[in-house]
């Protein structure tokens, strides 16, 4: 027997109600109260129950672990930085809503509906309870973004964290819980929150499911967004406060849901109503908010610092070279001036154009920035964006795209040395000849096959930066590792090449220019181990003649008094090599191939 | 009765001297092979269809929008959408392997994990229907190309598998722990976990994601993992359920 009489648990749930309905106000302002107590009584335990439960912790950990691989190893920018922090949220959230699913089905999970019907507090108080005890996931939201923000700030963050958009992330894991309690008070069955969970994750795993200003719709959107590609904050993009009110609308839409399923007398259902249509009127607000096109000013402002970086850049001159940043990047001038430095202390002779290094942005001007606005509106944009420096390669100009570069680790290594090749190359008058644009689909750098002016760039750029040996060696290995497979065709030659350290990371811009060969590398490689004054002599008593194109790698061999090192074949042009069954060599000729085209004056 | 009288010590023969691990009864060995066509409806019966069908119809449901959302939105499906896609059958085969009346079975005269090694079989082909049917959506879905090849199959075959069976293994793990009334929402957590695991880091990404890894090699660390899981999901469903005797020896001390 029960106390139900064997009714449903949920419907004869208020079976228990100690008010009875007839009581005078004294009686229900004590029941009130007392519910109260019972409500704060059992949050409390279920908030601890939630503190301590091995799933929020776990995503808490895969939070952490998402977190980590969002921020990558370039410098954070908090603008970016704590957007992704918001994406560890989501695992967190999708965790907690397991949690809170299992939470709430407990009770008819285990067949103990008839019982818990029998106890004092109604199942509505129950789910109140459940729905305050959600308070217990917000430990586990604030320690992510507290150890987020702490990796963020040890690895040099730039800017500052917006507190909205990491509020934003705590607000989601409550809204996650809340749609876990009210799946759980409908489906116990803990199938049903895993399920719920992995809703939760596709729409932000999947860019099919929306696109525009439709992505702020999504929970958390993580993969669509350009804002890594940006300077600063961009008003509206994302559009934060909607954002955070969407998310507090579907919290209290379920928390509403949650409440309904339970079913309670006809008073509190219109309550209820009323209140689940005060939250769907918010959802839809914030909604149509976030659907707002980002304000014409800000599009503009953000053309001009893409187009026209000189009219918001705050440039600096030290060595006669010009360093132009972004207002906010002022720390990575010493890492900048560093490399630099290295290569101007060892030049015989500068060249008589000035090097300036300066930062570019690369954002497409994509429907999640412009929509909402004209289509010619756009197109004048996207004219103006094709005039940005950066979309064409500049001898004396070195760019360095906004977002890319690395935070303190092995990967500033890399980006010291890339600093410094492209220095040594402005120094020995390497132009900047391609085929096809660095925007374009096809992008070939010019190759310097057999000309003594890069092994010069590559020495200055070693001795400026001193990688590891072990590194640079590297860079002669093609895919699965073999030496020799590494090139290009120029001229209807295959030349060997040499990745130097870091040339995919793109950590200078465009990459790979010059495309550098591994003959190239292997004599700069032997001057390194030539006494620094023996080779200084040498390049200072003919530098005119060492920066000539025509002068050879083996000449310069020859000034220096060393063997010219043999460079490495491919597999495929070596003596006695048979293709596998199936595979055919093409040869190196007219139509075979794309050509790079010959660096000459 | 509920799942959480899991832990009810074995009913069947004498009780074991305490501090001795409980035996099962001895079988005439193999002779409960006799009972198999017997078993097989209340195994069937015992099935959690709704929630293995529930688990591959979300899945393949996403996939039928997302295939229609990309049709219209002409951005092609690509191989890992329908890796998304089979995640919620995943999930589903972690709760299959559940046996709430364990001690009811462990009394049977038949071994204990016939039942669960049984639904296992039966979400087979379900699984295998449901992997054809994402499959065929996904061909739909994308264009016909002019030149080349479409990717091969077999690779995400492998991995689907290898996939069911890491959930089938964890499943099985979890259900001898102290989480075991909540095995699948355990284990279906678990297994996401490894999946991830499997896919992101670079060093894992080597040998079991393609590209960086080959087809072939791909292929064959995925079986390489399905066997193994497979071993491992034997040895915990054989698992003789020690944890009373610790218990019964804290009981005798206490005396």
């Amino acid at each position: 027997m029960t106390a139900t009489g064997g009714a449903p648990a949920l419907h004869g749930a208020d079976a228990a109600d100690p008010t009875g309905g007839a009581a005078g106000a004294p009686v229900l302002a004590r029941s009130r109260a007392g519910r109260l107590r019972t409500v704060l009584g059992l949050a409390r335990v279920e908030a601890f129950l939630l503190v301590r439960s091995l799933l929020v912790l776990a995503g808490l950990l895969a939070g952490g672990a998402v977190v980590w691989v969002l921020f990558g190893s370039a410098e954070p920018l908090w603008w970016r930085a704590d957007w992704e922090i918001g994406g560890g949220q989501l695992v967190l959230g999708m965790t907690v809503l397991v949690g809170a699913q299992l939470t709430a089905g407990r009770a008819r999970r285990d067949a103990m509906a008839d019982l818990y019907a029998s106890f004092p507090a109604t199942a509505r108080t129950r789910t109140v309870a459940h729905l305050a005890g959600l308070v217990g996931a917000a430990p586990a939201s604030l320690l992510l973004i507290g150890a987020a923000a702490a990796v963020a700030q040890a690895r040099g963050a730039i800017g500052a964290p917006s507190i909205t958009v990491l509020a934003g992330g705590v607000v989601l894991v409550i809204a996650a819980g809340a749609s876990g309690i009210a799946i759980g008070t409908r489906f116990p069955h803990p199938l049903a929150g895993v399920l719920g969970a992995l809703v939760l994750f596709i729409t932000s795993a999947t860019t099919q499911l929306a696109s525009g200003a439709g992505i702020w719709l999504l929970p958390w959107e993580i993969l669509q967004d350009q804002l890594g590609s940006l300077p600063g904050r961009l008003a509206g993009y994302p559009p934060v406060g909607a954002h955070l009110l969407e998310l507090a609308g579907i919290a209290a839409a379920a928390g509403i849901v949650a409440l309904t399923l339970t079913v309670g007398p006809a008073r509190a259902r219109r309550g209820l109503a009323a209140a689940g249509i005060l939250a769907v009127a918010v959802i839809c607000l914030a909604g149509t908010l976030q659907l707002r096109p980002i304000p014409t000013a800000e599009l503009n402002h953000l053309v001009r610092e893409v187009a026209d970086p000189a009219s918001v850049q705050h440039c600096a001159t030290a060595s006669q070279v010009r360093y132009c940043l972004y207002p906010g990047f002022g720390r990575q001038l010493p890492a900048l001036e560093a490399p630099v430095r290295g290569v101007l202390a060892h030049l015989p002779a500068r060249p008589d154009q000035p090097l300036t290094l300066e930062q570019v942005l690369s954002p497409s001007l994509d429907s999640t920035l412009t929509h909402g606005h004209p289509k010619r509106q756009v197109s004048r944009w996207q004219a103006q964006l094709q005039r940005a420096p950066g979309s064409a390669a500049t001898a004396s100009v070195i760019y360095l795209p906004v977002g890319s570069w690395p935070a303190p680790g092995a990967g500033l290594a890399d980006a010291r040395f890339d600093v410094a090749l492209a220095a040594a190359v402005w120094a020995v008058r390497i132009p900047s000849q391609a085929t096809g644009s660095p925007s374009g689909e096809l992008y070939l750098p010019c190759v310097p096959v057999d000309q003594a002016r890069e092994a010069i760039a590559i020495w200055l750029a070693i001795l400026a930066t001193r990688p590891p040996a072990g590194e640079l060696q590297d860079g002669l290995r093609g895919p699965g590792g073999t030496i020799g497979t590494v090139g290009a065709e120029v001229r209807n030659t295959f030349v060997p090449g040499w990745n130097y350290p870091g040339e995919y990371a793109s950590y200078v811009t465009p990459p790979g220019m010059p495309g550098t060969t591994a003959a190239g590398y292997l004599l700069a490689s032997a001057m390194t181990s030539l006494p620094e004054q023996k080779v200084a002599h040498v390049l200072k008593s003919a530098w005119a003649t060492w920066l000539n194109w025509h002068t050879t790698d083996a000449q310069l061999a020859a000034a220096l008094g060393i063997r010219m090192p043999s460079v490495p074949l491919p597999p495929f042009l070596r003596p006695g090599f048979k293709p596998g069954p199936g595979v055919a060599i093409v040869q190196p000729g007219p139509g075979n191939g794309l050509q790079a085209p010959l660096c000459t004056a | 009765m509920t799942p959480r009288s899991a832990n009810i010590p074995r009913t069947e023969g004498a009780p074991p001297a305490l501090g001795q691990p409980g035996r099962p009864a001895r079988r005439p060995r193999l002779s409960w092979l006799r009972v198999l066509p017997v078993l097989a409806w209340p195994v069937s019966r015992t099935m959690p269809w709704v929630t293995l069908i529930s688990g591959c119809l979300a899945g393949t449901g996403y996939l039928a929008v997302m295939a229609r959302v990309a049709d219209t939105s002409h951005s092609p499906l690509g191989p890992g959408t329908v890796r998304l896609a089979f995640l919620p059958a995943i999930a589903a085969l972690a709760f299959v392997l559940r046996a709430p009346f364990r001690p009811v079975s462990q009394a049977a005269p038949v071994p204990a994990w016939v039942v669960p090694a049984g639904h296992i079989v039966l979400a087979a082909p379900v699984l295998a229907a449901t992997c054809w049917a994402q499959l065929r959506i996904v061909a739909h879905a994308i264009p016909p190309r002019n030149l080349g090849y479409a990717p091969a199959v077999y690779p995400m075959i492998a991995q689907l598998t290898g996939w069911c069976a890491v959930a089938v293994a964890a499943a099985a793990c979890a259900g001898r722990s102290r989480y075991a009334d909540l095995s699948g929402a355990v284990a279906a957590p678990v297994s996401f976990a490894a999946i991830a695991l499997a896919w992101y880091p670079p060093v894992t990404a080597r040998f079991l994601v393609e590209p960086p890894g080959t087809a072939h090699a791909v292929t064959v660390a995925w079986y390489a993992i399905t066997t193994a899981a497979l071993a491992l999901t034997g040895a915990a469903m054989r698992d003789q359920w020690h944890r009373y005797t610790r218990y019964r020896q804290r009981l005798a001390r206490g005396q």
